[in-house]
């Protein structure tokens, strides 16, 4: 009912489209290099806790970019999720005892219910309005969780965050100690993640979601129930962060207030617009590349965000499609040349 | 034992200049591979810039002293706690690091403590967070700065000794877990010295704008007010207490300033009359500390601030006690560190057993004015130091 | 007791008068150019530091109340007309993410050029001591501050209602294609407002320096509030911007008495409510 009046007070901002997701034919080539990748990362990198890294701020990318490059919502408030996943998987495992899917389950509920009520408010608003909100929101979340330092453990940090087993009632099949075999749970569950989301996203629900992207009034015409789609892709994203965020605190043992600040949420929306918005392999480019980027430019340069700020310029002017859009248009141009050279 | 090993070669570092390479010092130990935990990028740069200068310096004179190959690693936190204790787990796995130094945030303190325990090595930090020498303690991490105990009591004891007229004390605390540790300390102290404790303004961690709590202060006209917050919040509400003219109308009295890196950040103006409580202060007249002047003076043409102090002393003390124990993780050089006494920045220092706390003075400065600066960074003189502990049978902390 | 809260309601409308300051460009930029910059508060910190070289140089704070903004004003004319003006059509969320940029490389050039600790700026020595009210001081500063904006919020007002100019920035915020068929040049109007909004922002940062200092981190802070304070006048609003940023400005300070823990919370709470029952704030135009 609010879809109205929500409409942005805008002239010029209508729904310009944002980037292009990648193309169908596409999909079941990115499906095989997410793999790919997956499976090479612990293999090139110097470890597998690097590479772990990588992955769950990768799931956190692709998330977001449900959000931003399949609906055209710019959301400050993934740190809600990525906070809370953090925060209530590591309580029911310090205080109940639960176990590692347990775990991830609940954070996983978290975040559904969490992003069900942040959805349900925000999506009341567009464009800055709305972002606006998703921000204001953070900051309050932010506040709640360093004002509750008995649960959260304030600005100290919730510690000693356990990495239990996989088990079967009391019996472990697997130990996850090891940085590796963690490495590779996470794997799993990011190649689960990315191919559901790849199903979705190219499924008639996906192609519903663009079309809210690309005009809005449009698709409520057509008869969609927009407020409901956005909800659904809300409640799918808060999930994915949760479930992120509760990999990283079993990651780091270690839940850090950092989790649910706003500068988190800025993090994942770099990560997610600089590996290109609107595909999702370029989610695992963008959380890699920036990782990557600090990992290597912090121990020469002390001032290298400063790249990170000229990154995201760069990427409005001249890529707006990211790294992904980037690395597409080269392979484009590639092949146009080779046939190109075969005519002549 | 470890005590005579350390005077010794505490002599040898003195006369390292002339005595380049004594033949006796020169054996074939292993080379030593030890890590700084800095945040050289990032929202704590200010902090990390001098931690790493102190870290290299110890580092480079060791190499000569001790006559021993020293591999140093930085791991920038990227002012990051979850990014800092990634690159520690990294190190532990990937190159079987063990030696660990620094840490700015007391959260990544605690938490790359906990990560350090688990590999069986040792980890020593400047953090203030009273937990890790508290509750929190574990075998490898050991502290260097004095907790917020010791910090409150000997900048208010000594102040209230000074100001005997002074009955009514304003606080003005940070809602962080240290910031209310640090409250409950002045209370109990107001308490024992029968002061009026006539209020307390809690402010949110992002706070910038003071005064509105100043104007709270000012309502129950306080004799001393007490600003147990630190960094920017504290040099701003300083600012603005100045500003409001309340230095003219009370005393006022900076807990857990950052020494003189903060001093010069507020100008000889700001601080002219305020009292700071400090974990180091470069003018400080003990052996240790002419050497360190003198040395980052002929290292870097600055004078030694307190993260550069602290994390020189730590990797210096690290790695003496390495090549005296002759072991490089575990119990045994947790076992040399226990009880360790060496001369340190502020004098004699030990290592308590009990808590891996590290017995040390704490200062209570005075800043003065512009005209009476003997230097550029002659800020403050120091009007009273000393040590105060939870003692070890009440500490909460069980080894 | 009572007499904390009057207090408390005065030093509030002072700090209110600082706050319109701060947010007045941001809104002045988002109602003609429907533009979000997410790096007004990087422009903010520059002023400071601005200040605080140009007083450590010159010892004349005057100057650096003049120079300063001018300055700053300067540079945005040059990155409205090589940058900003190429995304002027794109949604917000470009925007956004280019003044993000903006805002990055500003903060990371600041701790190149003034290293990562502070700066303290002193008070201008005309203006040092307080006015002492029974109990409670107020700095004579800070009354300089109220006077100084209110000459700033009466100046722009008079600009924006009574010049030419005014009438093609209120023209503009209707419709740009009508100033554009009375024959103005809307690309000029455009920059000239980008690097008037923006020089606001570097006036703030010159003014508050004496009150905080100049600190490579303090962008981010003073972005959120000034959103708040726009969010909640109304974007785009003048009068809006004027009424929140002293409503802002008493609350927070009532807030430091009352329940002091609360006070960010409260004013992000209050835009959150504001932008659900009121979205365009209370003075904004639907």
């Amino acid at each position: 009912m609010d879809t109205k009046t929500g409409a942005v007070a805008s002239k010029r901002n209508g729904a310009t489209p944002l980037a292009r997701p990648g193309r169908i034919r596409w999909a079941p080539g990115t499906t095989l290099a997410m793999l790919v990748v997956v499976v090479l990362l612990p293999v090139v990198l110097p470890s597998a806790t690097l590479a772990t890294e990588i992955l769950i701020f990768a799931m956190a990318a692709l998330a977001c970019n449900l959000l931003l490059g399949y609906t055209g919502l710019l959301s400050f408030g993934q740190a809600i999720f990525f906070g809370a996943g953090a925060y209530c998987s590591a309580l029911g495992m310090l205080h109940w005892q639960l176990g590692l899917f347990s775990a991830l389950l609940l954070a996983l509920g978290v975040g559904a219910v969490l992003a069900l009520l942040v959805g349900l408010l925000c999506i009341r608003r567009k464009g800055i309005y709305f972002v606006m909100l998703t921000l204001a929101l953070t900051q309050m979340a932010y506040f709640l969780a360093y004002t509750l330092s008995d649960w959260t453990g304030g600005d100290n940090g919730l510690l000693g965050v356990p990495r239990p087993p996989i088990a079967l009632g009391d019996t472990t099949l697997v130990s996850l100690a090891s940085p590796l075999a963690f490495y590779g749970l996470v794997a799993v569950l990011f190649a689960v993640i990315y191919i559901m989301a790849r199903r979705i996203t190219s499924s008639p629900f996906g192609s519903t979601l663009l079309a809210i992207r690309e005009n809005e009034a449009r698709a409520a015409a057509l008869g969609y129930d927009i407020r409901l789609f956005k909800i659904m892709v809300f409640v799918l994203s808060g999930a994915i962060t949760a479930l992120a965020g509760a990999l990283y605190a079993m990651l780091l043992n270690f839940a850090p207030l950092s989790n649910i600040e706003l500068l988190m949420s800025e993090q994942i929306l770099i990560m997610t617009i600089i590996g290109g918005t609107g595909s999702l392999f370029g989610s695992l480019l963008g959380a890699g590349s920036i990782v990557l980027l600090g990992d290597i430019l912090s121990a020469i340069w002390p001032r290298w965000m400063l790249l990170l700020g000229v990154a995201l310029i760069a990427v409005v002017i001249f890529m707006r499609g990211g790294l992904w859009g980037g690395l597409t248009s080269l392979l484009q141009r590639a092949r146009r040349a080779s046939s190109h050279d075969k005519e002549a | 034992m470890s005590v005579r090993t350390h005077t010794a070669t505490f002599a040898i570092t003195l006369l390292a200049g002339s005595l380049l390479a004594t033949p006796l010092m020169a054996q074939d130990k292993p080379a030593i591979d030890f890590y700084g935990v800095k945040s050289v990028s990032g929202a704590f740069a200010s902090y990390g810039k001098y931690a790493e200068m102190g870290s290299q310096l110890a580092v480079e004179e060791m190499q000569e002293t001790l006559d021993r190959e020293i591999n140093y690693t930085t791991l920038d936190t990227e002012g990051n706690a979850g990014r800092a204790i990634r690159k520690v787990q990294e190190a532990i796995n990937q190159e079987d690091a063990r030696l660990f130094n620094g840490a700015t945030l007391s959260s990544t303190a605690l938490a790359i403590g906990k990560e350090v325990d688990k590999a069986g090595g040792v980890f020593m930090t400047p953090a203030g967070a009273d937990e890790l020498t508290g509750s929190e303690c574990n075998a490898a991490t050991f502290r260097w700065s004095v907790p917020t105990y010791g910090a409150i009591r000997e900048t208010l004891v000594p102040l209230i000794e000074k100001l005997p007229d002074a009955k009514r004390w304003y606080t003005i605390t940070p809602e962080y877990v240290f910031g209310e540790a640090l409250l409950q300390n002045a209370e109990k102290v107001f308490e024992e010295y029968g002061l009026e404790h006539v209020g307390n303004s809690y402010h949110s961690l992002q706070e910038q704008e003071f005064s509105g709590y100043l104007t709270n202060a000012m309502s129950t006209s306080p004799d001393v007010l007490v600003l147990l917050n630190f960094g920017a919040q504290s040099s701003n509400a300083l600012r603005q207490a100045r500003n409001f003219g309340l230095n003219e109308q009370m005393d006022i009295v900076m807990v857990w300033s950052a020494g003189l890196d903060q001093l010069q950040e507020l100008g000889a103006d700001n601080v002219e009359g305020i009292y700071f409580g400090a974990q180091y202060w470069h003018e400080v007249d003990t052996p240790m500390n002419r050497h360190l002047v003198e040395k980052v003076k002929e290292a870097y043409d600055i004078t030694p601030n307190y993260p550069l102090a602290a994390d020189y002393i730590m990797t210096r003390t690290m790695l003496e006690a390495v090549d005296a124990s002759g072991a490089s993780e575990g119990p045994e050089l947790i076992a040399a560190l226990e009880g360790r006494t060496y001369q340190g920045p502020t004098g004699e220092e030990t290592i308590r057993a009990a808590d891996h706390q590290v017995i040390k003075d704490y200062y209570l400065l005075q800043g003065k004015g512009q005209a009476e600066m003997d230097d550029a960074d002659d800020f403050a003189d120091i009007i009273s130091s000393g040590h105060s502990f939870v003692e070890e049978d009440k500490s909460v902390c069980q080894l | 007791m009572l007499n904390v809260y009057l207090f408390q309601v005065l030093n509030g409308l002072g700090l209110g008068m600082i706050y319109f300051l701060i947010s007045v460009g941001l809104t002045l930029i988002f109602g003609l150019l429907n533009f979000v910059n997410f790096a007004h508060g990087a422009f903010f910190l520059l002023g400071s530091y601005l200040c605080y070289t140009l007083v450590t140089l010159t010892g004349n704070f005057w100057l650096a109340l003049v120079a300063g903004p001018l300055v700053i004003a300067m540079l945005a004319w040059a990155l409205e007309r090589s940058l900003i003006q190429r995304i002027y059509h794109l949604p917000h969320t470009f925007q956004i993410l280019v003044t993000l940029g903006i805002a990055l490389i500003i903060q990371e050039l600041s701790i190149m050029i003034w290293g990562p600790v502070g700066k303290s700026v002193p008070t201008p020595e005309l203006l040092q001591g307080v006015v002492r009210f029974g109990n409670f001081a107020y700095p004579i500063y800070r009354l300089f501050l109220i006077a100084f904006s209110a000459g700033v919020a009466i100046l722009l007002w008079l600009l924006l209602e009574r010049t030419r100019f005014g009438a093609l920035v209120r023209a503009g915020s209707e419709s740009t294609e009508m100033v554009s068929l009375l024959g103005s040049n809307i690309f000029r109007l455009f920059s000239i407002t980008f690097a008037l909004g923006v020089g606001l922002a570097g006036l703030a940062g010159v003014l508050s320096a004496p009150l905080r200092g100049a600190h490579p981190f303090i962008g981010p802070e003073v972005l959120g509030l000034a959103f708040v304070v726009v969010v909640i006048g109304g974007m785009g609003s003048f009068s809006g911007a004027l009424v929140a940023g002293l409503l802002v400005g008493v609350v927070q300070s009532l807030m430091t008495t009352l329940w002091p823990q609360g006070a960010s919370l409260m004013i992000y709470a209050a835009m959150a409510v504001v932008i659900l029952l009121r979205p365009y704030g209370l003075f904004g135009r639907a």
